[in-house]
């Protein structure tokens, strides 16, 4: 299965984790799958059926928006990265 | 290069990627740096001791207790001294390294004033808090093609990227849009630690350091990812989004944040029960006049930079340009309210 990593600031809305490893053949599938299992990232993440505009997400080392956004193939094993825009400083 | 220069930087000058032609160009360059928090008090620190030339510091706020943790330029005293964090930076800086020219800024960096600012700048570095000074900081690199980098930390992870007008994406091709008030933690609401701020704002002085002495084949290309709580540190490709995304600042040249078509002045400052009312006057305010008008109110302090009274539960620091931090509420209309009243429309 792919791992999706969650980043420190969302890990609060998923349990506290910072690895979930879902089922799902593309980016798409594997976000709704985690959204499913912690319904608070689905609003953190997603407005409607888009990702919100400053939320980036990887496979791997790559921007998803380079690949096949949300229809961006994954396969076991492949690191799904969740990365949220950073403001503090 | 002076004999007591050489002295000074000996040893990062015997680093042979810099070198003498390297500190020679250090010396001869011009750097301004947007906000003087926690990030910016790193930066501030690592490029007077560098021998970076000329330093414009901006910033727009006072220096209070729970700054000192990780601010690592500012002292109890300042906090007693109510020192705007721009003077009191620029008097480190200058204790630190006479031989550099300081020239503090205490104002909101906004689109009025922003290209001035930045203008005659070989590099723009942020140590800003916020996305919206962030954008507009883009905007105007974009615009005036010159280099900045982008640093941001929450709690024990940050990030930061090197952008390059043309050469690499800029910060809206990596994130098209700001996250709304809320949305994201802020150091106030998730936390910060000292060290985590300290590596990424370090990371950002090695680009300045590289940027300003004309290394540019040893600039990072990616965006650097960092938690100093679970040790990862992870480079992610951003180059190839340059062109790729639709970028409405460096694709298509609209600079919206520049243009004051997105921003606003008065703006409720993150977590901190605070708003900063911006009404910019022609002519200083007169802050003795204001003590004696405001007399009836109880404790009245001002010094050269700012003046603070509180009334009504409410904490007023208005600074000399007509600028205004109300303490005690989130609330812009409120705070409006509240400035008319105080400090005069």
């Amino acid at each position: 299965m792919p791992v999706v990593r969650i980043p420190t600031p969302l890990r609060p809305h998923a349990g506290g984790l910072d690895r979930i490893e879902t089922e799902g053949a593309t980016v798409g599938e594997v976000l709704d799958g985690v959204s499913t299992q912690h319904p608070a990232l689905r609003e953190r993440l997603f407005d409607g059926a888009e990702l919100r505009r400053f939320v980036n997400v990887y496979v791997n080392n790559e921007d998803i928006r380079y690949l096949e956004d949300l229809a961006t193939p994954v396969k076991a094993g492949d690191e799904v990265s969740i990365i949220p825009a950073v403001a503090g400083g | 290069m002076s004999a007591e220069s050489l002295e000074r930087y000996s040893r990062q000058i015997r680093f042979p990627q810099l070198g003498e032609d390297g500190q020679r160009a250090l010396l001869n360059s011009r750097v301004t740096l947007c906000g003087c928090g926690a990030l910016g008090t790193v930066l501030a620190n690592h490029l007077a001791r560098a021998g970076v030339g000329k330093i414009r510091v901006i910033d727009r706020d006072f220096i209070e207790t729970h700054n000192l943790q990780r601010q690592i330029l500012f002292d109890e005293q300042d906090v007693a001294d109510n020192l705007p964090k721009a003077e009191a930076a620029a008097r480190k800086m200058r204790a630190i390294n006479s031989t550099i020219e300081v020239e503090p800024v205490v104002t909101d960096l906004d689109h009025t004033n922003i290209l001035d600012l930045v203008g005659d700048a070989d590099l723009i570095l942020d140590g800003t808090d916020n996305f919206e000074t962030r954008y507009l900081i883009n905007d105007a690199a974009v615009k005036l093609g010159k280099p900045w980098v982008y640093g941001g930390v929450i709690g024990s992870e940050g990030q930061t990227m090197t952008i390059i007008p043309g050469k690499t994406p800029c910060l809206r091709c990596l994130i098209e849009d700001a996250p709304p008030p809320g949305m994201t933690p802020t150091c106030e609401t998730a936390g910060v630690l000292g060290p985590a701020v300290a590596v990424i704002a370090s990371f950002e002085a090695i680009e300045a350091i590289k940027l300003l002495s004309g290394k540019l084949e040893a600039l990072n290309d990616h965006l650097i990812m960092v938690d100093v709580w679970d040790w990862s540190f992870r480079q992610l490709k951003v180059a190839n989004l340059l062109g790729k995304v639709d970028c409405p600042c460096c694709k298509h040249r609209k600079f919206e944040w520049l243009e004051g078509e997105l921003g606003s002045h008065t703006t409720t400052l993150c977590g901190r029960n605070a708003v900063q009312v911006a009404a910019r006057r022609p002519e200083p305010l007169d802050f003795p006049e204001m003590a004696r008008r405001l007399g009836s109110l109880g404790d009245v302090r001002h010094n050269a930079f700012m003046l603070r009274f509180s009334t009504e539960g409410y904490e007023f620091t208005v600074f000399p340009d007509g600028r205004a931090i109300i303490k005690g509420t989130n609330d812009i209309a409120r705070a409006r309210t509240l400035y008319a009243q105080f400090v005069g429309s």
